[in-house]
């Protein structure tokens, strides 16, 4: 009788784990349920974030700017302006990003070296056009460029680096000048976290691939630069904000060796040539 | 989600009373967990070990209030990670985010309320059992 009563307890425990079990599950999928379909609402629209945060991108981007436009001598001649357009225009065009989202300015400079501001301001120096060997080497940083835009990365490293609060009080006029042009030479001297460095290079391969552009000369110039005796001469900006060269033209490459592959030239030699002459003139 | 239910014997005004404080503890602790999720389970935990040899009502209910506080703890410190994560590192605001944390104060909110409804009515002597949570305590607590 105790046996059979204890036998009846112990199938009755296993009922009530099984049901506890099964309950268990339940909530935690109903919570996951929740959420699942919470996450479908378009919050961020209904709050507004992507608004404010847009806006404060638009005028960072024009104070920034403006802080490069006042110090450095921008290039106006419409071949060479017109020249490097195409090959943002190509990229754009290929990998579905609306044209108009990036801003390109040339500037004279000796230094190699290109920068991506807030809200789509892409800084090419004239020193990198100078220095890159083929379309194909400076088409691959402008992808690169290009990406850490597309990724936003830009407004991710400035609020990482001084805080939304700080960057709307820019905005709104109560920044101060000097932090102003201090985060500005931040933008075009620092480099972006490794990670951000790697998710752009990849990127810029893809673009560079979904443009038929050859990734290789990309990878080559990253390898070039870093085999240059003196890495840290002062014309080497682009190298010194983005170490390790040598590590990611070597990514580069292996990323691209087994894509099915067809490439095109994205600018003719004669362009090319007579970029750089009337770039050097 | 409640299930009103005779206990094994009738608690006596005394044990009623303590009974329903391990509820008021957690809601007490729930307020001032909100910003670190801890300190609701820790608070909870400590009642619960006051009152390990009370009677078998007392511990009961101190084990059903601390195992309801459990699943509360992992989604709220999920919800400070996050936010901690968008403060200080390149995580952003998104979608996904702000329905975790609707989702999160909906539980937060189903959780309240339960606690006061059970709080008082063991205050009451009368035994309420939460759906899972009474179940998994009937399999820890035992008399």
């Amino acid at each position: 009788m105790v046996v059979l009563w204890q036998s009846h307890k112990l199938n009755l425990q296993i009922l009530i784990m099984k049901k506890t079990i099964i309950q268990g599950l339940l909530i935690t999928a109903i919570f996951f349920a929740t959420w699942f379909v919470l996450a479908k609402v378009e919050w961020i629209s209904i709050f507004k974030v992507q608004k404010v945060s847009d806006k404060t991108e638009e005028k960072l981007g024009e104070l920034f700017w403006e802080i490069f436009l006042k110090s450095e001598r921008e290039v106006k001649n419409p071949f060479i302006v017109n020249s490097v357009d195409s090959i943002v225009t190509k990229i754009c065009s290929k990998n579905k990003i609306s044209r108009w989202l990036i801003k390109i300015h040339l500037i004279y400079k000796e230094d190699i070296n290109a920068f991506a501001l807030p809200n789509g301001h892409l800084v090419v120096y004239s020193g990198l056009i100078l220095n890159s060997e083929n379309p194909e080497e400076l088409s691959g940083i402008i992808s690169h460029e290009i990406a850490h835009i597309q990724l936003n990365h830009v407004m991710k490293k400035l609020i990482k680096e001084i805080g939304l609060t700080m960057l709307i009080s820019m905005t709104t006029g109560n920044g101060g000048s000097e932090i102003i042009k201090e985060t500005a030479k931040m933008l075009s001297s620092s480099a972006f976290d490794r990670s951000l460095e790697k998710e752009a290079d990849m990127k810029a391969v893809e673009y560079l691939i979904n443009s038929k552009v050859n990734p290789e000369p990309f990878a080559n110039f990253l390898y070039k630069l870093s085999d240059l005796e003196d890495p840290t001469t002062k014309y080497l900006s682009w190298l010194r904000t983005h170490p390790d060269s040598k590590e990611r033209a070597e990514y580069i490459i292996e990323y691209s060796r087994y894509k099915k592959l067809t490439f095109e030239s994205i600018l003719s030699k004669e362009t090319w040539d007579k970029l750089k002459n009337k770039l050097k003139d | 989600m409640k299930n009103k239910t005779k206990f094994s014997y009738e608690p006596s005004e005394h044990e009623a009373e303590k009974a329903s404080n391990s509820y008021l503890m957690s809601l007490i602790a729930i307020v001032a967990g909100l910003p670190l999720p801890i300190i609701n389970l820790i608070a909870t935990l400590a009642f619960y070990l006051g009152n390990r040899k009370a009677t078998y009502f007392v511990r009961w209910h101190c084990t059903q209030s601390l195992l309801s506080q459990f699943s509360l703890f992992f989604i709220n410190s999920c919800s400070f990670w996050w936010t901690i994560s968008i403060i200080f590192t390149d995580a952003t605001i998104t979608n996904k985010y702000i329905g975790y944390l609707v989702a999160a104060v909906i539980f937060n909110l189903a959780e309240f309320i339960a606690t006061i409804y059970t709080a008082i009515q063991t205050r009451k002597g009368i035994h309420v059992e939460w759906w899972f949570y009474g179940n998994l305590t009937n399999l820890i607590c035992k008399s």
